[in-house]
């Protein structure tokens, strides 16, 4: 599903933020990124979505080389790729309806499938009966489910959440790591970046840590 | 929805959210091209006087009181084969006479007594095709045998279509100047709007919208401020016009000067608005997303 291999990015300054970096996430895994600030991990994102070009190497996502894609082609790659940010990045002068079909009107989704989905995710994150409220009448907590939801209202087979509960007490954090678990189940590839230590151990899932832009742990049941 | 009824709409949304510096835009568009509407319909007028006087203008060439029927008929022949003549008239003695009198209208007594005195000669009053040839035909008809004056009146005409073509040349240079300051003050309004929806965007680009999806709504929102403005001040333009036609037209403080009724331009005026209105629009707005949305 995702693959670098050899990927290399030297930033203009000097910086080398990738450094020969192979790694292979298969579908439907769920794999957290760990690592402490400027170990790599927003540049392997960022690569992700193409965001950044690597400075060598290949990343494929289902199968393809994104480095060989064109300009125009980068918004299909991104949508199979839902982001997830610590920050909610909502649209605070629209409801929580509208946020998700923000993003399906993007998609070119057609209005029935747009009906059918907002119902799907609002239930899949739990804000059935909030969509006419305004993120600021909502919860942080609620407000990372908007942005869930907002997510995977594409239907992208992978999900990347950058630091989802950074801004959340630790209770509101479970759930949300509750639903990304609930999320993954239905088949969805997700790989999370976190400083959450405890939840990071508790999940026992993959993790792969990053450190000056290598790869220095990659467990199948790991822990921080 | 289709998707192009939802960019239209968010183009729309756009407006209003923007609302203050979309009226200020429309109204400083408005006043651009109301200035630039008074250029153009001076200079229509302009050259519709000068293309009328040009069609009117012709040359009277007076006929020898010694010249028989036949020599006149020799002499319009002679003048009709030179090229450039477009129609020849034979003004007989007593239609000189009636047409002095016509000219003097209030004052016709100055003229009594004069009927009878042969004073008014018969002349052609010939017509060109093209006034640029005014002078080469002139001098042809001069050189006719029984011809002996010919009146041309080339100074004023030449002064008229002078000014004519200054005048054109000054509408094109403030015309240029305008729609660049329309252009940059669409572009820069566009360009607050890109930077009010920059969350809006960054969110749009991360979902995977293509570049299509982004910058519709900004041209939209372009279009429609220049088309609205073109409405606004063709309306505006058309309601001053009238007034003016009305009460200049029944004044003869501009002499020979006549205004074009305005049912005879307003199309023009409206097409040229708002194909002007969409185009500083749509490139204004098309500036700002290229420097500024790097698309």
């Amino acid at each position: 599903m995702i693959e670098f291999v050899n990927v290399v990015k030297k930033y203009d300054h000097g910086v080398c933020a990738m450094d020969n970096v192979n790694l292979r996430i298969d579908k439907g895994e769920f794999v957290f990124l760990v690592g402490p600030s400027g170990s790599g991990k927003s540049t392997f994102l960022k690569l992700m979505i193409k965001e950044e070009e690597p400075t060598s190497g290949k990343i494929l996502i289902d199968g393809k080389d994104i480095t060989r894609l064109k300009k125009k082609e980068i918004p299909f790659l991104r949508r199979k790729i839902g982001f997830v940010f610590q920050d909610f990045r909502l649209l605070y002068d629209r409801t929580v309806e509208e946020n998700i079909v923000f993003a399906l009107r993007i998609i070119e989704a057609s209005e029935k499938e747009i009906k059918t989905q907002l119902k799907t995710v609002l239930q899949m994150v739990g804000l059935t009966g909030k969509e006419k409220y305004y993120p600021n009448q909502l919860s942080g907590g609620e407000q990372q489910r908007v942005a869930l939801a907002r997510a995977l209202a594409t239907k992208p087979p992978i999900l990347i959440a950058d630091e989802p509960t950074g801004n959340l007490d630790p209770k509101t954090a479970d759930e949300i790591f509750k639903t990304l678990l609930e999320i993954n189940a239905r088949g969805t590839t997700i790989l999370v970046v976190t400083h959450a230590k405890d939840i990071v151990n508790e999940l026992n899932k993959r993790v792969v840590a990053l450190d000056h832009g290598k790869v220095v742990k990659d467990d199948a049941r790991g822990v921080y | 929805m289709t998707t192009n009824t939802y960019l239209i709409k968010e183009g729309y949304d756009n407006l209003n959210k923007h609302g203050s510096k979309t009226v200020s835009t429309m109204l400083i568009i408005c006043a651009t091209m109301l200035i630039l509407g008074i250029f153009i319909i001076i200079l229509q007028n302009v050259n519709k006087n000068v293309e009328t006087l040009r069609l009117e203008q012709g040359l009277q060439a007076f006929i020898e009181d010694k010249a028989t029927d036949e020599d006149i008929a020799y002499m319009e022949d002679e003048i009709r084969l030179i090229d450039g003549v477009s129609q020849i008239e034979y003004m007989t003695k007593a239609e000189a006479y009636e047409d002095a009198k016509s000219q003097f209208k209030d004052q016709e007594y100055f003229l009594d007594g004069l009927e009878n005195l042969d004073i008014f000669p018969a002349s052609f009053i010939v017509k060109f095709t093209n006034i640029e040839e005014a002078e080469r035909i002139t001098a042809e008809v001069e050189k006719i045998d029984g011809i002996y004056k010919v009146k041309y009146n080339a100074d004023t005409i030449e002064a008229v279509i002078s000014i004519s073509k200054v005048a054109n040349y000054f509408l094109l240079g403030v015309g240029i100047v305008l729609l660049v300051v329309s252009v940059f003050i669409i572009s820069n309004t566009i360009k607050l709007a890109v930077y009010s929806n920059k969350r809006e965007i960054f969110i749009m680009r991360y979902i995977g919208a293509t570049n299509s999806f982004i910058v519709k709504p900004f041209i939209v929102e372009g279009a429609i401020m220049g088309i609205v403005s073109a409405l606004i001040s063709f309306i505006v333009i058309s309601i001053v016009y009238i007034y003016i036609y009305s009460a200049m037209n029944s004044s003869f403080a501009l002499g020979v000067f006549k205004f074009i009724p305005y049912s005879t331009i307003w199309y023009q005026i409206l097409i040229a608005y708002v194909a002007l209105g969409l185009f500083i629009g749509i490139f204004g707005s098309g500036i700002s997303l290229k420097k500024y949305l790097k698309v």
